[in-house]
């Protein structure tokens, strides 16, 4: 059955043939596109297998607790292929993102067996690893036994590896030689500027370098376009309004929320001089050029606005531009994307990273099965097919981002896209510091932010007060 | 009744128009919106004029979702039905333990009968969050987490209370004097309740159950927590189209239509009792 | 003998099946109550310690806290105030029992039908400024820069529209009720002898609709002081910590900070004065109902 097919598709993954071609050819023979999808699977979870037990846990049964999402797509179209390999059975349920992380901390935090593997962002581990709901997965990595040959660990981007282990000491450096690594990355976003091509060429703008020219490009597209405002970014009471645009120029500074002091404890670091000239900047541009209802604004509203041609770039995930850039969206095929370091004198963005992985639950009956499902969602192989054919982006694997396939599919429909990846990856980690207090502190900095925009509070007394807050706080947690 | 002026019928009617309008325009709103699709819906400015289109109706209820990256099953139907399934239960129970409780502190007094009733009523004051997680702990322990049981004994907390003091009420306002009558004929007491009192009140039963079935269709914290994405309500189901690549808003109207449809239909069926019958006059005489 | 005390025992026989279902719910509760007389944070594990009142006596000293009770207190008044008197006003409308009427009651129940937490997205895209019909609405009439939740002097107005609309057909619903089954002798004796109609409404229709009154303002109040959903999804307490009510804080505190101590504590104080305000109105109802029935 399917012979004719499964050979164009092996063709396919020798790099014999493009995507395109696999596709006009598969068509050509009647193959529906699901079909294709699951034959490249089955191809490549072929090449997982060899020189490996594959079945060694056949027969045991795993449930997965997903978010809705691209990544998850792409896991569930390949799956059949892992449990044909494995022989394993695998359940997952999946909740909507809005109370994703609710769902997990209830789960979790009742040590419940149900879910051996989960989604989670690394920030969440930060909470769950002092917690001992999650199992530092060196164990596994590092044992040859368990760990496929080929399964490449080094291949990883190393700023995820780094910004995914962490030693469980507060202020402890991301990716330390004592770190633990309570996830494995398995899809990230960074951030840059994605802008709408069409709309900066009418206004005879380029796309901005740093924040200075950020703010003279705002000016000049808020006069030269009707009904459009310049820039996007997130301004929910929520630590997701600090974390992408805002921290990654922030960091671009040098500037850092809390300072490591010498004894191991912390103290706050946002109320430096350095800190407020940025933050100056930053109000001023959403005041002045930003949504009218930036406070409410989170993730989806600032995608929304670029898809639907009511921004003209925002500052915030590459994968938002890249998402706005396809689907039912009008300004579908218009979005650019450029690399953004908001400071003139930075060599390059150190843009913040969200970093979407898959942790094993320590309340799992069958951690060793997990270790070798893991193994398999995070591998090249998969990662390759979700990359060539799906929207599992970015990748967070160097072979992946080598591909030719990939990159090809991506310079044809993304017009810059490859360039500010490659630009920023090197500086890409997470610039906050670990510690328990993680969402305490982001919550009211952006509660901050939203009390300085709304000019209830200067921004020099706004950011002093912050760090009396903060270290009142830490100082309660016995950390400073 | 009184004679109303020309003046004040027009008035009346202004206002009852106003009042619909505030109401109803969202509404009208969001069934517009199910018809449309995601890029109608964010237009510049918002317009009345599109192309309807059922695709939102149509993906919610084959529970495939076409997208330019693929098919996504969705699992909508199921949602709708896990809504239907812990409402009517919840509703059920609550009646079955409310009413004669409700019964009991409106005809009798007796010791620590106000304390019960307001024990009862104090189970509404407890904010969900505060029961929930030991509630994970001590259900993982009983086996009863991920069950309907389960969740439809927690939705005792929003349910009961409700009907016990609206119900109360009305077995109040019920005069015991027809009880009575019948009870002197030789009626025994369980058979009097059965025959006089419950279809006497019947309609304030049928309001009360009809608001607790609202209640206990909008929430969604319990499901949330103690169980698996198979026994989601349609309010947990409904946020699914709020996905990473863009919110769904057509998908979003549509669920919502959709998952008003069962209560209106009930409310329309009750419509007799709700409305006509409230007026518990006739038996007061 | 047997008689007498089956006549006793029936009543308790009656309520306790109720109680015994509820006091299941009793025992986590009272492990709440445990927690949040400790110092208990899921990510400090080695920090967890009984720490008996600490939680409790730091409010005293957190303007956080204070803020928090204001506005809790606040968008409770506000809310149960004015839903009363526009459901009130309403059921005053519909009074009569035409089919029209009692369409239209049925009708507007409709937004208490959509579930809060969606009615609230779709009233956020309603209120955005690009694509919102109410922002064009608003531009229309001359309020071009109406930022809605989004701003804090209007960010409460907002979401008090949002409730409003929810929740007012439940006020409307029961009083409605409540004004059909008033007896209607005292009505037309009012009417043969030529009272004013504001007289009636003050003198009879208020008094004896009272109880229904409290009634339906009590569950709204009980709903309104632990306003969630609508909040949340609309500006998730801010901007700044405007509209930072009870349950919203408390959520956080649980499920990002996972602080279960401070959390628990925070609902603990919900708990208490949810039960103050919750008795004086059953007090009161309770003393309506004595008056009533010594009347009738």
């Amino acid at each position: 059955m399917h012979e004719r097919e499964k050979n164009r598709v092996q063709a396919y993954l020798d790099g014999k043939l493009s995507r395109r071609e696999l596709l006009r050819d598969m068509s050509a023979l009647g193959a529906s596109a699901a079909l294709t999808s699951t034959l490249i699977g089955l191809g490549s979870t072929r090449a997982f297998a060899a020189g490996f037990d594959a079945m060694q846990h056949k027969g045991t049964a795993l449930k997965l607790l997903l978010n809705k999402h691209p990544y998850t797509d792409a896991l569930l179209a390949n799956l059949e292929a892992f449990k044909a390999m494995s022989g394993m059975e695998v359940t997952y349920d999946i909740f909507p993102e809005d109370v994703y992380f609710d769902k997990v901390t209830a789960a979790l935090s009742s040590r419940s067996s149900e879910y051996d593997v989960f989604m989670t962002g690394a920030y969440m581990t930060w909470t769950y690893g002092p917690a001992g709901w999650i199992t530092d997965l060196n164990e596994w990595i590092q044992d040859p036994d368990k760990t496929h040959p080929d399964y490449n660990w080094e291949d990883m981007l190393p700023g995820l590896r780094a910004s995914t282990a962490w030693n469980g000491i507060p202020g402890g450096a991301l990716g330390s030689a004592d770190a633990k690594q309570w996830c494995i990355p398995w899809g990230y976003e960074l951030n840059n500027v994605s802008y709408n091509g069409p709309m900066f060429e009418k206004a005879g703008v380029s796309p901005p370098g740093n924040m200075e020219e950020l703010l003279e490009t705002c000016a000049k597209l808020a006069t030269d376009l009707e009904g459009v405002y310049p820039i996007g970014v997130r301004g929910s009471r929520s630590w997701a309004t600090i974390h992408p645009g805002f921290l990654s120029g922030y960091s671009n500074f040098g500037e850092r929320d809390l300072q490591v002091n010498e004894d191991g404890t912390l103290s706050a670091a946002m109320n430096t001089d350095g800190s407020k000239a940025f933050h100056r900047d930053w109000v001023k541009m959403i005041q002045d050029y930003g949504p009218k209802n930036w406070s409410t604004y989170t993730w989806y509203q600032v995608g929304t606005d670029l898809g639907a041609g009511a921004s003209a770039m925002i500052f915030d995930a590459d994968i938002l531009g890249y998402f706005m850039n396809g689907g039912g969206n009008k300004e579908a095929g218009k979005i650019s994307f450029a690399p953004f370091a908001a400071n003139p004198a930075a060599e390059a963005p150190t843009p913040n990273v969200w970093v979407w992985s898959l942790s094993m639950s320590s309340f799992s009956q069958h951690q060793d099965a997990a270790w070798h499902f893991l193994q398999w969602a995070t591998g090249v192989e998969h990662g390759l097919f979700g990359a060539q054919t799906m929207d599992f982006v970015n990748p967070v694997r160097q072979a992946v981002w080598d591909d030719d396939t990939f990159r090809a599919r991506i310079d044809e429909s993304y017009p810059g896209y490859l360039h500010q990846h490659d630009v920023s990856a090197p500086g890409a980690q997470i610039y906050f510091t670990a510690q328990p207090l993680f969402f305490d502190l982001t919550t009211e900095w952006a509660a901050t932010l939203q009390k300085m925009v709304a000019n209830e509070v200067p921004v020099d007394e706004g950011l002093d007060m912050l760090a009396e807050s903060v270290n009142s706080q830490l100082a309660d947690a016995g950390l400073r | 009744m009184q004679h109303q002026s020309t003046f004040e019928r027009v008035l009346r009617g202004v206002l009852i128009a106003l009042v619909l309008v505030f109401f109803m325009f969202p509404i009208v709103w969001i069934l517009l919106m199910s018809f449309q699709t995601n890029e109608q819906i964010l237009r510049i400015p918002p317009s009345l004029l599109f192309e309807p289109t059922l695709e939102n109706y149509r993906a919610l209820i084959t529970g495939r979702l076409e997208t330019h990256a693929g098919t996504l099953d969705i699992r909508f139907m199921q949602n709708l039905w896990n809504s239907l399934i812990l409402s009517v239960f919840s509703v059920a129970l609550a009646l079955v333990l409310g009413v004669p409780a409700a019964y009991a502190f409106a005809r009798f007094r007796f010791r620590l009968g106000e304390d019960i009733a307001f024990t009862l009523l104090s189970f509404r004051f407890a904010p969900p969050l505060l029961v929930l997680l030991p509630l994970t702990l001590y259900f993982q322990d009983l086996g009863l987490s991920d069950t309907y049981v389960g969740l439809v004994w927690v939705y005792q907390l929003i349910c009961l209370p409700l009907i016990l003091w609206i119900v109360r009420g009305y077995f109040e306002d019920m005069s015991p004097d027809i009880e009575h009558a019948y009870r002197t004929a030789g009626h025994g007491w369980l058979t009097t309740f059965r025959r006089i009192s419950i279809p006497l009140t019947a309609p304030g039963i049928a309001a009360a159950g009809l608001l607790a079935f609202i209640f206990a269709w909008n929430n969604f914290i319990f499901a949330l927590v103690l169980a698996s994405a198979d026994k989601q309500p349609v309010t947990v189901g409904a946020l699914a189209f709020v996905t990473a690549s863009g919110i769904q808003y057509g998908q979003i109207a549509a669920a919502i239509v959709l998952s008003i449809t069962p209560t209106l239909a009930l409310a329309l069926y009750a419509q007799r009792y709700l409305v006509e019958g409230l007026s518990l006059g006739a038996v007061k005489g | 003998m047997r008689d007498a005390f089956r006549r006793k025992a029936l009543p308790y026989l009656l309520s306790l099946p109720a109680l015994l279902v509820c006091v299941g719910i009793l025992i986590p509760f009272g492990t709440a109550v445990y927690y949040s007389l400790q110092r208990y944070r899921l990510n400090l594990p080695h920090l967890r310690k009984m720490n008996w009142g600490e939680n409790y006596l730091k409010f005293l000293t957190d303007s956080e806290f204070w803020n928090t009770l204001q506005v809790s207190l606040a968008y409770t008044g506000l809310t149960v105030g004015l839903e009363l008197l526009l459901g009130l006003g309403i059921a005053l409308l519909l009074q009569r029992s035409t089919r029209f009427n009692n369409f239209v009651s049925i009708l507007l129940l409709l937004p208490l039908m959509t579930a809060p937490a969606l009615a609230a997205l779709m009233w956020k895209l309603m209120t955005n400024p690009n694509f919102g019909i109410l922002s064009y609405g608003a531009a229309l009439i001359g309020f071009e820069n109406m930022k809605w939740a989004s701003d804090p002097s209007t960010a409460l107005l907002t979401v008090l529209l949002v409730d409003i609309w929810v929740y007012t057909p439940f006020m409307m619903i029961l009083l409605l009720a409540g004004l059909r089954s008033l007896p209607r002798q005292p009505f037309e004796a009012a009417a043969l002898d030529g009272v004013p109609r504001t007289f009636v409404f003050f003198r009879i229709t208020l008094p004896m609709l009272s109880p229904y009154i409290i009634t339906a303002s009590l569950f709204r109040l009980l709903d309104s002081i632990q306003q969630f959903d609508i909040i949340y999804a609309m500006t998730q307490g801010g901007p700044g910590d405007t509209l930072m009510v009870f349950q919203v804080e408390a959520y956080l505190q649980f499920f990002q900070a996972t602080n279960i101590g401070k959390s628990a504590a925070l609902l603990m104080v919900l708990w208490v004065i949810t039960f103050i305000l919750s008795n004086l109105f059953v007090k009161q109802w309770l003393r309506l109902r004595e008056q009533a029935q010594g009347a009738g």
